[in-house]
């Protein structure tokens, strides 16, 4: 932490594993937001996409970007009671509910797949969960079960 | 039993209550029995009742056969499982209650599959529905042809699939994967199984929508995969077990373990069993506060 | 083939220091469809601004990517540089390659910076691919605003509203407006009668051309959304004709028959025809009609008889008025807890029990004994009064969590004038903890204590009971750690505060959220402290949860010019990020109508020449969804998308991960 002055460390190889996040604009993005402006550092595998609530979260993004090569991928929202639109996150909950169970049953590996709350205020809880997510995901290694697939696909 | 249902779809026609009765009937070799639909009262003879009927006939209520829309006001002889599909169109507002007539048959269960049939209706040629059957006295209907049955489904669900599941359930997550993989892999994207369900009513599914193109078109492990996902969570908490479209899989992908799997999770978590009460809202669309959660960090 | 341009900022060396913002300007030139690319020290800056405006037109661009700082910081700077270089704003996308690259990852080698800034750049280039331009939605505003609740908190609202020359319908459901603070003695902590500075604020109101009085009358049903609410007021049967009675009172003197008066909380009795107090704003009364015999059995009918002007109508009914405003002001007040709940302390079974508003009657020159303190059940005046604090307050158990914060004023206020128009009367009060945060509050309550002699134990009461003509009252002093018995001739409980009955209806009605005491939610408890989630409607007042006076007032200001900033344009523009739905493929299983958080959704229906339904389908209203996109992901069909946020944009910006 602190000002990027004397820190010349590399942080490794930035593109593995691949990690795609969806978060929603009022809470996680804004936490994201200030853990830059506080000037803290973790892992830089995640790619985020933003959208205005977790309840516009369909499962398929989920499932796209594991077939676009993710190797894990986080959802985070406001937390229960805070979100934005009043309700879009205990909706959105019900949805994980269902499909983390469907994701379990067919076998994906839930070391691959987040879920989480982080508020707009919570930038040290988004810099551990990316580090956490990142160290989980990485430990796996490559989604190559999933990629796989893909390499049928072209066949 | 035959006889009461011929009779009563008999008299609605004549009296003009509705337009078509919607039932089962000999195929025409008389091996099999097939769906009918019988708009002149003389045709009611042709309508069948036994353990061979096993379609679950309520997809022809829905939006995806207008042209029986367009003949009128039907009436369906039903099964108490078929009825929960019933209940659930209604709950999603597809068909109004008071606009389908429901001739509600008792029923002792029928066969997994027709081929099956040697002539008496066994344990172990029905499918795992029927051994947990809580509706073989049909439980919102018109009118309830044939004797009350007396059956009591056992406390614990029973059967085939159950173990499979518990048995799937037991393994790593990786041999579940492989499992399924090998499975879906089968999958040619007929859509017989989307076709055959009354719940997969969509003006235009999914699949056929191509800005974006969500499921990819071609069959293949990964666009089967995302498929078959989608299928399974498009009928979270309102799939009512009825087991069409593992029937009609012409690769035998066992849809039946996804499907009670999230029917299971549905009622373990929201407490929620579809198919039970028309004037519920689905679940998946409400909430509560309260939801379990302890896999959000 | 698009015309994208992309544009990467240095931020100075904010970003620059782990980004190579060059490389990745020119790495992105590659893309298909992006035709102009450059990096620049500071894009916000004026110069920054302008170069973009520049390369728009120079290079005909169709759309425009700033990888810099987050959206939340200049996206709307950015939207509106290339809006007037005559791009469509949502043409123009942010990548965010400050707070949630450069900022933190901290490599100067500039390899992981670089490699996760063109990672999102290009997620950015294939969403805007997909962006549509949108139009700012326009609703037209009606001017003109309902406040529900006649309190000070509404009389406020309303009479700022005037002012700022709107017109203003104000509805109470009581005869008179005035609200619980009509009924005060004294407030603190200046001692000014109530009355006398409340009275004039309900003429003005009465008086104010732009301010429509309607008392006696309940909002039944609201339809609409902010700028064009539809809203049914039922105007319940006063028997009496508001334009031409005159206010002389000879009904109300020359009736025959008394109740118990709900203004004096069963202190005094009233006429069966009546106003609810002698300064009541209009001063039209109005026949209690369960009770009238005349309505009832048809026995009687004097009122009439006397009635100069004769405008008694025994038949007349309710009558239900539809209007149609552009904001709503949510003031309905509070209420004291039902008292019967504390048995221990004898309310409802002492009579020399009463509760906190009960004694401000008593103490007001226009209550029941001319503001003589003098116990309700024989008149005499009491030697000594016990006052018990956080009674229901504080007290999750039996009573509510939250501090109904203006007690320990009031009851100090009490001890006051009590020991003023009782000099020589013994005044003790048990509290809990004395809060007194405020201008002139802590002072105030040091005189109560050291000037007028109020007795303050710290401590519980345990039980309240009668004996020769005395209260008992035996609680504990924790202080001086020891049990007291104090011989008192009456007892003022101060309870708790709570929301209004039926406050939980009229929250549905309106679609506002509320809390699990029925408390109306602010749409931020901090920032936004007088909106509701629902646009268009605002709060004032004890509605939101205990408050004094002042800040009643100040929230009643506060709403009003809510109210006035909407009215000052007659069309309000919002940002186009609504849901939207495709007509030909809707199922209308009404899912989304049920999931939207908002009833943003209609059902709506298709129908032919005939007028006969063809098909039905979901609708949205531009003018209430805010754009959440629950309703989105809930559809199966796909038939619900959200502007801004749409699955081809979505979808893109996956692929291009």
């Amino acid at each position: 932490m602190g000002e990027h002055t004397e820190h010349t460390q590399t942080t490794g190889n930035s593109s593995e594993p691949r990690i795609m996040a969806f978060v929603c604009n009022w809470c996680t993005y804004a936490g994201a937001d200030l853990a830059g402006t506080s000037r803290m550092e973790y892992r830089p595998n995640v790619r985020v996409i933003k959208l205005p609530c977790t309840g516009r979260i369909d499962p398929l993004f989920i499932i796209k970007a594991f077939e676009n090569g993710a190797d894990g991928v986080l959802v985070s929202g406001c937390h229960p009671g805070d979100c934005h639109y009043t309700t879009g996150n205990y909706h959105a909950r019900r949805r994980w509910i269902a499909f983390k169970n469907l994701m379990e049953f067919v076998g994906i590996d839930m070391r691959r797949l987040h879920f989480s709350w982080v508020s707009a205020s919570e930038a040290i809880k988004w810099v551990d969960l990316i580090n956490n997510v990142t160290e989980e995901v990485g430990k796996l290694g490559p989604f190559m079960e999933y990629k796989g697939l893909g390499a049928q696909a072209v066949e | 039993m035959e006889n009461a249902v011929r009779e009563k779809a008999k008299g609605l026609l004549t009296s003009g209550e509705v337009k078509v009765v919607i039932g089962w009937g000999w195929n025409r070799n008389g091996t099999r029995t097939t769906p009918v639909f019988i708009t002149r009262p003389e045709d009611a003879g042709r309508l069948v009742w036994n353990p061979l009927c096993v379609n679950n006939l309520s997809v022809y209520l829905t939006r995806k056969f207008k042209d029986i829309q367009a003949l009128g006001r039907p009436a369906i002889v039903a099964k108490g499982c078929d009825i929960k599909n019933i209940a659930v169109l209604v709950s999603e507002a597809q068909v109004k209650r008071e606009d389908v007539y429901i001739i509600g048959v008792t029923c002792d269960g029928v066969v997994y599959r027709q081929e099956l049939w040697k002539g008496e209706l066994t344990p172990n040629i029905m499918p795992t529905k029927c051994h947990n059957c809580d509706v073989r006295n049909p439980h919102i209907a018109d009118c309830v042809i044939g004797d009350r049955s007396g059956f009591v489904p056992p406390e614990a669900p029973a059967g085939m699939v159950f173990d499979r599941i518990k048995a799937l359930d037991a393994k790593e997550s990786a041999q579940r994967w492989e499992f399924w993989i090998k499975e879906f892999s089968r999958c040619v994207k007929c859509y017989a199984c989307r076709q055959v369900c009354s719940l997969c009513y969509c003006e235009r599914c999914i699949t056929e929508k191509n800005m974006p193109q969500w499921i990819e078109t071609s069959a293949h492990p990964r666009g089967n995969l995302s498929w078959n996902l989608t299928r399974a969570m498009h009928l979270a908490g309102r799939c009512t077990f009825c087991g069409e479209c593992e029937r009609a899989c012409p690769v035998n992908i066992p849809l039946n373990l996804v499907n009670q799997k999230l029917i299971t999770v549905v009622k373990d978590a929201f407490d929620y069993r579809s198919g039970y009460d028309a004037s519920a809202h689905p679940p998946m669309i409400v909430f509560s506060p309260e939801d379990k959660e302890n896999f959000i960090k | 083939m698009p015309r994208i341009g992309v544009f990467v900022c240095q931020c100075g060396n904010n970003i620059a220091a782990t980004v190579d913002t060059k490389k990745v300007a020119e790495e992105m030139g590659r893309l298909p469809g992006v035709v102009y690319t450059c990096d620049y020290k500071f894009m916000c800056s004026s110069p920054g601004q302008e170069m973009l405006k520049q390369a728009i037109k120079e290079n005909n661009l169709d759309g425009v990517i700033v990888s810099a700082c987050s959206p939340h910081m200049h996206e709307k700077t950015f939207r509106k540089a290339s809006e007037a270089a005559g791009l469509n704003p949502y043409r123009c996308e942010i990548t965010n390659i400050r707070e949630q690259c450069s900022w933190v990852h901290h490599d100067r080698t500039k390899a992981v910076g670089t490699v996760k800034s063109m990672d999102l750049t290009r997620m950015t280039i294939q969403r805007l691919k997909k962006n549509r331009p949108l139009d700012k939605i326009r609703i037209p505003v009606r001017k003109r605003a309902l406040v529900i609740g006649g309190g000070i908190a509404g009389i406020q609202a309303a009479l700022d509203i005037a002012e700022g020359g709107r017109e203003v319908i104000l509805v109470e459901k009581e005869p008179s407006i005035g609200g619980n603070m009509a009924r005060l003695s004294e407030t603190f902590p200046t001692m000014d009668c109530s009355q006398c500075i409340l009275t004039p604020k309900m003429v003005e109101a009465e008086l104010n051309e732009n301010i429509k009085l309607y008392t006696y009358s309940e909002v039944e049903k609201v339809d609409g959304y902010i700028g064009n609410f539809t809203v049914r007021i039922r105007r319940k049967s006063k028997y009496v004709d508001e334009e031409r009675c005159t206010g002389c009172g000879e009904c109300i003197e020359k009736c025959p028959f008394k109740v118990e008066s709900r203004f004096e909380l069963g202190l005094a009795k009233r006429k069966v025809i009546y106003t609810p107090f002698p300064q009541s704003v209009p001063n039209v009364p109005v026949i209690d009609a369960p009770n009238c015999p005349k309505i009832q059995k048809d026995r009687c009918g004097v009122c009439a008889l006397v009635c100069g002007p004769k405008c008694i109508d025994f038949k007349m009914e309710d009558r239900i008025e539809t209007v149609e405003v552009g904001a709503i002001v949510v003031a309905t007040g509070y209420q004291l807890m039902p008292n019967a709940r504390f048995g221990e302390y004898g309310y409802g079974r002492i009579k020399d029990v009463i509760n906190g508003m009960q004694f401000e009657r008593l103490a007001s020159s226009s209550g029941p004994t001319g503001g003589e303190i003098r116990r309700p059940s024989d008149g005499k005046v009491p030697d000594s009064v016990v006052f018990i604090q956080c009674v229901g307050s504080r007290d999750e158990k039996k009573g509510v969590s939250y501090c109904s914060k203006v007690c320990c004023m009031y009851t100090a206020k009490h001890t006051m004038l009590y020991h003023h128009k009782v000099h020589g009367g013994k005044a003790y009060v048990f509290y809990m903890d004395i809060r007194c945060a405020g201008k002139r509050y802590e002072e105030f309550v040091r005189r109560a204590i050291e000037h007028d002699g109020a007795m303050y134990l710290r401590g519980r009461v345990s039980r309240v009971y009668e004996r020769d003509g005395k209260v008992i009252v035996q609680g504990a002093d924790t202080l001086s750690a020891s049990q007291v018995e104090i011989e008192a001739d009456m007892v003022v409980l101060a309870t708790a505060i709570v929301s209004r009955d039926g406050a939980d209806t009229l929250a549905q009605r309106l679609g506002i959220g509320y809390d699990r005491h029925r408390f109306y939610n602010e749409y931020h408890p901090k920032l936004k402290p007088v909106e509701t989630v629902t646009a268009g409607i605002y709060l004032a007042g004890t509605c939101i949860g205990p408050m004094d006076i002042p800040e009643s007032v100040a929230q009643g200001s506060a709403a009003a010019s809510k109210v006035l900033a909407l009215f000052s344009a007659d069309e309000m523009s919002r940002e186009p990020i609504t849901a939207l739905v495709n007509k030909a493929t809707c199922n209308a299983c009404w899912d989304c109508v049920t999931a939207c958080p908002y009833s943003a959704i209609e059902k709506d229906a298709v129908k032919n020449r005939q007028g006969e339904i063809v098909r039905r389908l979901a609708r949205v209203n531009d003018g209430v969804c805010q754009g959440c996109g629950v309703c989105v992901a809930a559809c199966r069909s796909k038939s619900i998308d959200l502007k801004g946020y749409t699955d081809e944009q979505v979808f893109a910006a996956i692929n291009a991960f």
